[in-house]
């Protein structure tokens, strides 16, 4: 799922300083199942600015809604409050929902509330750890099902840097050293013919060399899309 | 668990989510013949709302104080806490407040009556709840009663020291505040007639004599007048009338009424009590209870033994001729019993009461047009009610099988909505559906609750009970009570989930204590399994789960309107009430601390983080959180969870500048009130400080 955390309170309350009536948005979607966005977070976070305000002797309105995604423009139909009602919205989707978002409603101030992070998995209650980069170009059928693009801090591809230490990384010592655990499985399951393979450079069209990407299913398309 | 899914529109469209309550029924519900709504009245008696509860329980239960005494209680039969550990004295809880509560503690509806004039016939507990119903649309009824006393059975031949006769008075007269009259003394087919009756201007009659007649056996001997029917002998006695009741008395039946014929026997001061019965111990159809209590009182048994015949020298009895019962019940279940006629034996007694049973007594009829059958039985429609005349009806053991005052009590409601519709003009049709019974609790589930033991009911001792007919055992004081009403796992009033909101995070499944819900797509509680606690609803990111004994929506602006009262400190407190008194739960505490309102929960398990912020949004100066020492809340994990959430809140009051001991915890709600009041004093001054 995309993981996303809520903004520094300062950023935010910097971000919704010149507004006075403020809608604070959920999406149903990753950010609830990681907690940190959703309906429930939507609601605290109304209540925090109000009292942040009220602190600074100023009064602001804050509501809150949430819809079922942020990403997908028939959801916002079941918005119960009209964003271009507010002075500002305050998203606390992922980058997507914001953008998407703000597209839809030109005329609505859309602000985001959360930084996106990472693409993860929910590894122990509480705790999620980023398992991909959407780089593009998948390695994980090489590499033992551990990624070197997202585990490595450095996202090589051929194998670990000189700075492993003691099955840590370098960059920090509390991390894992991704290529020593694909090794330590490649070894484990008799593959490591896989790591003598010399990989080719890896193509950053597919990752971020080529502008904005995007996913065209022809079969479900209903008209050609202008750029093709 | 329901099969259609709720959604947030579902709910939306609802006054409160105590609507969904009509999905499914506990089975205390379910099961009881008025339906009373067992699970809502035990939990405002956990809480010692006395008069909210007596009103619960009166809305369905006449006889609300005769109940609390006499039930033969199928909601405690069918409580699903009996899974777990024992299950819950509903009838002992129901007493407690009934009695406390008396006639002038329940709220009487009393409407405008201008309907029609009814007579009902016969007073007991059918006659009664028919009346009831009937005043309460709108018409007049008047009960006509041949004993000098209302009650019925229970008024003139269940003993006093089951049922004590103040105690039907509070009943009949909470029953005659409602505009019922009752006029005793009137033998309708001896001082009138059915057809004076219509003559008088009662446009339809209801017919509920009961089983007024004791049956006997045809055996040699047995007109013997020393052979009392034991109607006639419970009679005698409850109307402090002289019986001669010998030395050595022999009782025959082993059903509950034949208990009381010997319990009575022995308060009467005969030396030798015996009853015997077809039936060997395990068939015998008395309570178990009731058969321990007439054996410590000194009443001795003898099974599978059938009379032949009275034995009399000179016109006195001196015994009983029994033969051998070889067996009560044939292969299908039903009463078939076959004898050994070689295995003869007389028992010796002076005195038999016989108590094999009751039968209506349909004399009165005679000349009345009404016709019976060819058993002798009235004739009468069970779906409407009508006897052979269109304005005459029927209603409780006159017409149905013998049964307990519970159930004469919904036959006589029954009969009321016949009467209501044929007077208005409509057609017969009484609707009796009622929802499904939440399914069983399975053991992997019963396992997980803690276990909590059932509050005894203190009896007298023997030697001293068996001396007089003072009641035989002790009401609950109002901490028993409310402890054992604590014991209810409110069941059906859990947590259901809006599948619409739902994101399947987990989340619920994670939290919950007892391991219920299940994610599929999306989150699914079973309402048979759930335990109420409240903690997935609360801890929920996508504000997607209910609960249906609890409407969340309302929780913040209560709060808000009981800071609005306070003066100029302004200190929430949500308590955890799992230990708290009943003046706590009714805000009749004497030593409140001013500017801290105390705001009580069934567990803190259902105070989340969001509800500490709207508190101070509402304007609250600070927010004491009030929960149990671990492991002493209604529910496992609570403390801990509470834990979580208040440092969370205190985290978010830091990043805005507002200082996090604002909100104080404290884990002295379950060490009683000296010391949690001591504890939130202390904590009222930390948030006095920031």
């Amino acid at each position: 799922m995309i993981v996303a955390e809520r903004k520094p309170m300062d950023e935010i309350i910097d971000m919704i300083a010149p507004y006075e009536k403020v809608l604070v948005l959920a999406c149903g979607g990753c950010v609830t199942v990681c907690l940190t966005g959703g309906e429930k977070n939507a609601e605290m976070l109304a209540t925090q600015l109000k009292l942040a305000a009220s602190q600074a002797d100023k009064t602001i309105s804050a509501d809150f809604d949430c819809i079922t995604r942020q990403c997908e423009k028939e959801f916002f139909d079941n918005l119960t409050k009209n964003p271009d009602d507010y002075d500002a919205v305050l998203s606390i989707a992922c980058g997507a929902g914001v953008g998407y978002m703000s597209e839809q409603y030109p005329d609505a101030v859309i602000l985001p509330g959360m930084n996106t992070t990472f693409l993860a998995s929910n590894v122990a209650n509480g705790i999620w750890e980023e398992y991909c980069r959407g780089c593009g170009d998948c390695a994980l059928a090489w590499t033992g099902g551990i990624c070197p693009i997202a585990k490595c801090s450095k996202s090589l591809i051929n194998g670990t840097c000189g700075g492993t230490n003691d099955g840590k990384c370098e960059v920090d010592q509390d991390m894992e050293c991704g290529w020593l655990a694909i090794y330590e499985r490649l070894e484990k399951r008799d593959r490591l013919d896989e790591y003598r393979k010399m990989r080719p450079l890896r193509d950053h069209r597919k990752d971020r060399g080529k502008g904005v990407r995007r996913l065209v299913l022809k079969d479900m398309i209903e008209e050609e899309p202008v750029n093709e | 668990m329901p099969e259609k899914d709720l959604t947030s529109d579902d709910v939306a469209r609802m006054d409160s989510t105590q609507d969904l309550m009509a999905r499914e029924w506990a089975p205390c519900r379910y099961h009881c013949p008025v339906h009373a709504d067992v699970r809502s009245y035990i939990e405002l008696i956990a809480r010692g709302q006395w008069r909210a509860a007596i009103d619960v329980i009166r809305e369905r239960l006449p006889l609300a104080s005769v109940c609390g005494r006499i039930c033969h209680h199928p909601c405690e039969a069918n409580c699903r806490r009996d899974g777990v550990d024992e299950a819950l004295a509903i009838r002992e809880v129901k007493r407690f407040v009934s009695e406390r509560q008396g006639a002038a503690g329940a709220t009487v509806h009393k409407v405008d009556q201008d309907g029609p004039k009814v007579a009902i016939v016969g007073a007991g507990p059918a006659g009664l709840a028919a009346a009831l119903e009937l005043a309460k649309a709108g018409f007049r009824p008047t009960v006509l009663e041949k004993d000098p006393v209302a009650g019925g059975i229970p008024a003139t031949a269940i003993p006093k020291y089951r049922l004590p006769r103040d105690v039907i008075r509070q009943d009949v007269d909470w029953i005659c505040a409602h505009g019922v009259e009752i006029v005793t003394g009137v033998d309708i087919g001896g001082d009138k007639s059915i057809a004076d009756l219509k003559a008088d201007g009662f446009e339809a009659v209801i017919i509920a004599t009961g089983r007024a007649r004791s049956r006997m056996l045809p055996i040699p001997g047995g007109d013997n007048e020393r052979c009392l029917p034991v109607l006639r002998f419970l009679r005698r006695t409850g109307f402090d009338e002289p019986v001669d009741i010998g030395g050595n008395v022999l009782v025959i039946g082993g059903g509950n009424v034949a208990m009381d014929a010997a319990r009575t026997a022995v308060r009467m001061g005969a030396k030798r009590v015996r009853a015997m019965c077809l039936e060997n111990e395990e068939e015998m159809p008395a309570f178990s209870w009731e058969r321990e209590e007439a054996l410590e009182e000194g009443v001795n048994f003898i099974h599978r033994r059938g009379p032949v015949e009275i034995l009399l020298t000179g016109g006195a009895i001196h015994g009983v001729r029994t033969r051998k019962v070889t067996r009560v019940f044939d292969d299908t279940g039903a009463f078939s019993p076959q004898y050994d006629d070689a295995d003869v034996q007389d028992v010796e007694c002076d005195t038999v009461i016989m108590a094999i049973g009751q039968m209506p007594d349909t004399g009165f009829l005679s000349g009345s047009g009404l016709e019976c059958d060819e058993r002798g039985r009235m004739k009468y429609d069970p779906t409407t009610h009508r006897t052979s005349q269109e304005d005459v009806f029927a209603c409780g053991e006159i017409v149905t099988a013998p049964g307990s005052v519970v159930e004469a009590c919904a036959s006589g409601q029954r009969a009321a909505k016949a009467v209501y519709l044929h007077l208005s003009g409509r057609e017969i049709v009484i609707e009796d559906d009622i929802p499904e019974a939440i399914g069983v609790l399975p053991d992997e589930t019963a396992q997980t609750v803690p276990q909590v033991d059932r509050n005894p009911v203190h009896l007298r001792p023997p030697e001293q009970r068996r001396k007089d007919f003072e009641a035989v055992d002790f009401n609950f004081s109002a901490d028993a009570a409310m402890r054992e009403a604590r014991r209810c796992m409110n069941c059906g009033g859990g947590a259901e989930v809006l599948v619409d909101k739902c994101a399947a995070c987990l989340t619920c499944l994670r939290v919950c204590p007892f391991d219920i819900p299940v994610v599929t797509d999306v989150a699914r509680i079973d309402s048979a399994l759930c335990q109420s606690c409240g903690m997935c609803i609360v801890e929920c990111p996508a504000n997607a789960i209910v609960a249906r004994s609890w409407d969340v929506r309302g929780q913040n602006d209560d709060t808000a309107a009981e800071i609005r009262k306070l003066p100029k400190r302004k200190i929430v407190a949500y308590v955890c009430g799992h230990h708290s008194s009943s003046a706590a739960w009714s805000g009749e505490l004497e030593d409140t601390i001013g500017g801290v309102v105390e705001i009580y929960m069934p567990s803190m398990g259902r105070l989340g983080s969001q509800h500490i912020l709207h508190a101070l949004e509402n304007g609250a100066s600070g927010v004491i959180v009030v929960a149990c020492r671990i492991g002493a809340d209604r529910y496992p994990t609570v403390t801990q969870r509470v834990r979580k959430r208040v440092s969370q809140v205190r985290d978010m009051l830091a990043e805005i500048g507002v200082s996090p001991d604002k909100v104080q915890l404290v884990e002295e709600a379950s060490e009683g009130r000296k010391a949690m009041r001591d504890a939130m004093v202390e904590a009222a001054e930390k948030i006095d400080a920031t």
